[in-house]
């Protein structure tokens, strides 16, 4: 019963007024930019980062998590009335939510997908509260050769399996490593590529590049291409499920959590999978096939929405327990924790267990709270839709100013931000994958000193990474990662001949 | 299948990019001492391969640029052309603001840059300059967000930010 008491305390600190308050601004916060286009909930944790330099850790921890979870939320609502996916993980609810909306039950798909965002949400946490203290229990026995491995098959499933060009992807996460090696290495102090310029000797911050690609790029990328493009809004109706509607939304919610929680967890990062996925499984067990793609059905609203949600919940078990992160959110929510001088990893849950159980917690409230948000006051959240653009992202370039200066006041910091804004278009024009760029400079550092050191166990030897069992397991999960789809697709071809 | 001119060279650039960077990396990579340790690698390890695999990574892309056009690309969504004049008046907008954040203060500083990326926007949407009148409604906007955010930041959350004054308002 000690995960009960552990919980238990974690309500405790969760509930208090002040913690409340940060979990509902930033369920509120998240649902507003999940609903706007052009900025999503990594950006707006990372234009936020400068915060934890004077709010407490678990206050700070609740309300980033809030954010990402509301964002997820209003995330649909964006896919489903304006068919523009807000976020990666909400593209299939575009499919069949848009469909619906245009056949004018927009309200049924909204319904269906907080309720279901909503039940996958809180099983997930479920989930996390009795898996992620046994995980973290078996990981600290992992050494340093494990995390390497860890790490790089996170690396080679964020750019190799994710994205649509292997090439493409490993050129983006070489960029992202390229770029955490910028500044002083951790284990000898040395100072490598700064040329000279004293503001690279502390490295480049995550704000910034996220800033830039995300934000930055995103308002260049419209004045470039985008101004012309017109958008339709759908009407919104009543929120509300008819008895069948009920009937049918059900067993997809629990199908999708099914699918997306085991795909948050290990380090294959994302929501894109679990919810094509999900969507695939909904397609072939509905009774109603002829709605897909026409009328739009309901189940391939209510599956998506639940994977994606419990996805995003599970994520924080390899955050938590690992220090591992696989999506763009989950790594700059662990670079908030670096900044607390918190190394996220198995002790978290000893050496910081009052603010991991109260962010656990935290998820509890947040899930309620956004159901209550989400439902009864969506039109709140639609009139946001409504924003023209040019006030909206120039907007955005103000909020963005406030968080890369914020973090260390160097303008220095805003010209090099200007770049990385130019950077984001040209990958966004050709259609280079960006997460790995930011996994890779966050976690780049971090697998080098691992690296590092289990080479000084291994007395220098690449031999200590095949001879021990969980190292070397590791190493082939990540051949077969990288060798697998490759040789199905060349059986396939073969065949087909 | 012959990659048209048209995306061919662009693509080849960026494949060029990608090798220069990495070539710019291993120069950069010959300064960093080797110093190893127990551990039989030294800080210059990464960067090695780093600068190793973006050149790879370039050559590749270009390869790919010359026969054929990168792979399994998706249509980049938006217009074929780019609109340089719109993006001028947003890039204007973000580096006036770095330029002029500590000497005009971030709330006055903001406020030119939300003038000038709108007035970028609107133009990409084709939609004419508003005049005097259209000046004066954004300048006003922007103060709008920029003043509440700084104070919000400042006041209540800690954040430095500069000022124009030290009066801590403005």
């Amino acid at each position: 019963m000690d995960i009960w008491n552990n919980l238990l305390s974690g309500f405790a600190t969760a509930g208090t007024p002040i913690n409340l308050l940060w979990a509902f601004v930033g369920c509120a916060l998240g649902t507003a930019i999940g609903v706007l286009p052009g900025i999503g909930p990594a950006v707006t944790v990372a234009m936020l980062l400068p915060i934890t330099a004077q709010v407490e850790p678990t206050a700070s921890m609740i309300f980033f998590a809030g954010i990402y979870y509301g964002a997820m939320y209003g995330g649909s609502t964006t896919s489903i009335l304006l068919n523009t996916p807000g976020e990666t993980g909400t593209m299939v609810t575009a499919l069949e939510g848009f469909k619906m909306a245009k056949s004018g039950r927009a309200g049924a798909a909204l319904a269906t997908a907080a309720i279901g965002s909503f039940v996958a949400g809180t099983i997930a946490t479920i989930l996390v509260t009795l898996f992620a203290p046994v995980v973290a229990n078996y990981a600290v026995k992992l050494g340093p050769p494990e995390y390497f491995m860890l790490m790089l098959l996170a690396f080679t499933t964020v750019s190799a399996v994710l994205g649509k060009s292997t090439l493409r992807g490993m050129t983006a996460l070489f960029i992202g490593l390229a770029i955490g090696l910028v500044g002083i290495d951790q284990i000898t102090a040395q100072v490598r590529y700064t040329a000279g310029v004293p503001e690279f000797m502390d490295g480049i911050e995550v704000v910034l590049v996220a800033v830039g690609l995300f934000a930055v790029g995103e308002c260049f990328y419209t004045a470039l291409y985008e101004g012309r493009v017109k958008q339709q809004l759908n009407r919104t109706g009543r929120v509300h499920m008819t008895r069948s509607e009920w009937k049918r939304s059900w067993p997809a919610w629990l199908r999708g959590t099914a699918i997306g929680f085991p795909f948050g967890t290990i380090p294959a990062g994302g929501s894109e999978i679990p919810t094509f996925l999900s969507y695939g499984v909904e397609r072939k067990l509905s009774k109603h096939k002829e709605e897909f793609g026409t009328v739009g059905a309901i189940e391939g609203v209510a599956g998506p929405e639940a994977a994606n949600n419990s996805a995003v919940t599970g994520t924080l078990v390899p955050l938590l327990t690992l220090g591992i992160p696989t999506s763009v959110t989950a790594a700059i929510l662990l670079s908030a924790l670096q900044n607390y001088g918190i190394n996220a990893g198995p002790q978290l849950f000893q050496t910081s267990s009052t603010l991991v159980w109260a962010l656990i917690a935290s998820l509890y409230i947040g899930n309620v709270m956004l159901l209550v948000l989400n439902l009864p006051l969506v039109g709140l959240w639609v009139k946001l839709l409504k924003i023209p653009r040019p006030p909206l992202y120039a907007g955005i370039l103000i909020f963005a100013t406030i968080g890369v200066y914020g973090m260390r006041q160097s303008t220095f910091d805003l010209f090099l931000m200007f770049f990385i804004g130019l950077m984001g278009v040209l990958m966004r024009r050709f259609d280079f994958p960006t997460a790995p760029v930011i996994v890779g400079m966050i976690l780049g550092p971090m697998a080098e000193a691992q690296m590092r050191n289990a080479l000084s166990i291994g007395e220098g030897h690449w031999g200590v990474f095949i001879e021990r069992p969980m190292s070397a397991t590791l190493l082939v999960l990540v051949v077969a990662v990288l060798v697998l789809p490759r040789f199905m697709a060349w059986r396939k071809k073969q065949r087909s001949r | 299948m012959a990659n048209p001119a048209s995306t061919a060279l662009p693509q080849t650039l960026i494949g060029v990019g990608a090798l220069a960077l990495g070539a710019v990396l291993a120069y950069g990579a010959t300064f960093i001492s080797s110093e190893a340790g127990y551990a039989g690698v030294g800080p210059n390890f990464l960067p090695w391969v780093v600068a190793v695999v973006l050149t790879l990574c370039g050559g590749w892309l270009i390869f790919e640029a010359r026969s054929g056009g990168f792979r399994k690309m998706d249509e980049a969504s938006g217009a074929a052309r780019a609109d340089g004049g719109a993006f001028a008046w947003v890039a204007a907008g973000v580096l006036a603001n770095a330029a002029l954040l500590t000497t005009l203060g971030f709330i006055l500083s903001c406020t030119l840059c939300f003038m000038l990326a709108v007035r970028g926007l609107r133009q990409s949407e084709g939609k004419p300059p508003r005049g005097a009148r259209g000046l004066v409604l954004d300048f006003v906007t922007g103060f709008l967000i920029a003043a509440p955010a700084f104070w919000l930041f400042t006041k209540l959350l800690g954040i430095n930010l500069p000022g124009l004054t030290q009066t801590g308002w403005l």
